[in-house]
């Protein structure tokens, strides 16, 4: 096969070529972002995804223990894609005065291990690796390397809400 | 980029590829009839883009399937522009093949030496029929359903085989779970498989033999 390459002695038809040769890059490129600009956000799409939890029900105000923590037991409904599942869930939740509500990630802050409250010692044990938390959360003894993680919360109509939403990073 | 090409070169003698493959010999008289091959090789390379990312959120049960469609048109951004982009892909595909095929045919260039890439083009136009036969049933809405009701029902009426046949495809007596795995497997791994052979071997004889001149009114003062 002879080269194709036009003899240097013809300049305008070596722009021509090259003005060929850009128009069927530029086109080339735009049809490759036009396709590839939906593709990269369709695949990226869990990076810009907001997981948002919805209030769940937990309890009734009125008959919830006051100045004790006590272990709330709840039907948690999550979105799993396309799906709704629903599953048990528990939380530690404790109050002062019957209004103002603290509830806890069940899941102890160092490996996430379930932790109980000793109502004798006053204190939230750890049976994994003797973590010790105090009634408010705060780290007492032991290895966690932060106070118990807190769900948000909010008294609506008489009935104790909250978020149980994970902490970022963990399973 | 000519220091990159230039290592290229060197190794695996990218100028000689390149020249191999885009500054081929055109005949005389080719024109825009003759991009259909080219038109379709894209749109397959369109739908593989996104099929594989439309089965990132598919799931082929009859439980799950069309949930999963509705989420990524929802829910995914640019899931309807993917879902889209595959949709009218498949037919544009069907039409590009099969005008690609016509235009073999009234050009004759089917001819000697080139039997062998209209062959496999046959089986590659087969192919992407069967690609939107099994890609049909996957949204697993009502109108998927009856169609590939209508097309096992159809296949059925062969004889002799005919009810083997059908029930192959089907993967049993009825339509159900088990059809719908089975046209996902055909649809994602089976058909694109054989597929991209085909369209190696297509393209190779394409560039070993060269493309057909178009057909000349025979001259009459020739001796």
């Amino acid at each position: 096969m002879e080269k194709n390459n036009p003899p240097p002695s013809l300049p305008d038809t070596d722009s021509r070529r090259n003005f060929l040769k850009q128009g069927i890059f530029i086109m080339g490129g735009l049809i490759t972002a036009g396709i590839g600009v939906p593709a990269v956000t369709y695949f990226l799409a869990p990076l810009w995804q907001k997981e948002e939890e919805d209030w769940t029900e937990v309890g009734t105000v009125a008959e919830l223990p006051v100045g004790e923590p006590f272990k709330i037991d709840f039907v948690q409904r999550k979105r799993d894609g396309w799906m709704t599942v629903e599953g048990r869930s528990s939380a530690w939740a404790v109050t002062v005065d019957g209004e103002q509500f603290t509830v806890f990630d069940p899941r102890c802050t160092h490996l996430g291990c379930p932790y109980r409250w000793d109502a004798e010692k006053k204190k939230f044990l750890c049976p994994c690796h003797n973590a010790v938390f105090s009634v408010t959360g705060e780290v007492l003894a032991g290895p966690p390397p932060r106070p118990l993680d807190r769900f948000p919360v909010k008294v609506a109509g008489g009935k104790l809400f909250i978020k149980p939403a994970q902490k970022k990073g963990e399973g | 980029m000519s220091r990159l090409t230039n290592w290229l070169d060197e190794r695996i003698g990218i100028r000689g590829i390149r020249e191999t493959l885009l500054d081929r010999k055109i005949p005389k008289g080719v024109g825009w009839p003759y991009v259909l091959g080219s038109v379709s090789l894209f749109l397959f390379t369109l739908q593989v883009v996104t099929g594989i990312l439309l089965a990132m959120n598919y799931s082929p049960s009859p439980e799950h399937a069309h949930s999963s469609v509705s989420y990524m048109m929802q829910k995914i951004p640019m899931g309807s522009v993917v879902r889209g982009l595959h949709h009218w892909g498949a037919s544009f595909m069907v039409v590009a093949v099969t005008l690609h095929l016509l235009r073999t045919f009234f050009y004759g260039a089917y001819k000697y030496p080139r039997e062998l890439t209209w062959i496999t083009g046959i089986f590659i136009w087969l192919l992407v029929l069967g690609f939107g036969f099994t890609g049909y049933l996957l949204p697993w809405d009502q109108k998927a359903y009856w169609a590939t009701m209508v097309g096992a029902n159809i296949a059925s009426q062969a004889p002799f085989l005919g009810p083997a046949i059908a029930k192959v495809l089907r993967g049993g007596e009825a339509l159900g779970a088990v059809t719908l795995t089975r046209f996902y497997a055909f649809h994602v791994l089976l058909l694109p498989a054989l597929t991209a052979l085909l369209i190696g071997f297509h393209l190779f004889l394409v560039v070993r033999i060269g493309i057909s001149a178009p057909p000349e009114k025979e001259d009459k003062n020739k001796p």
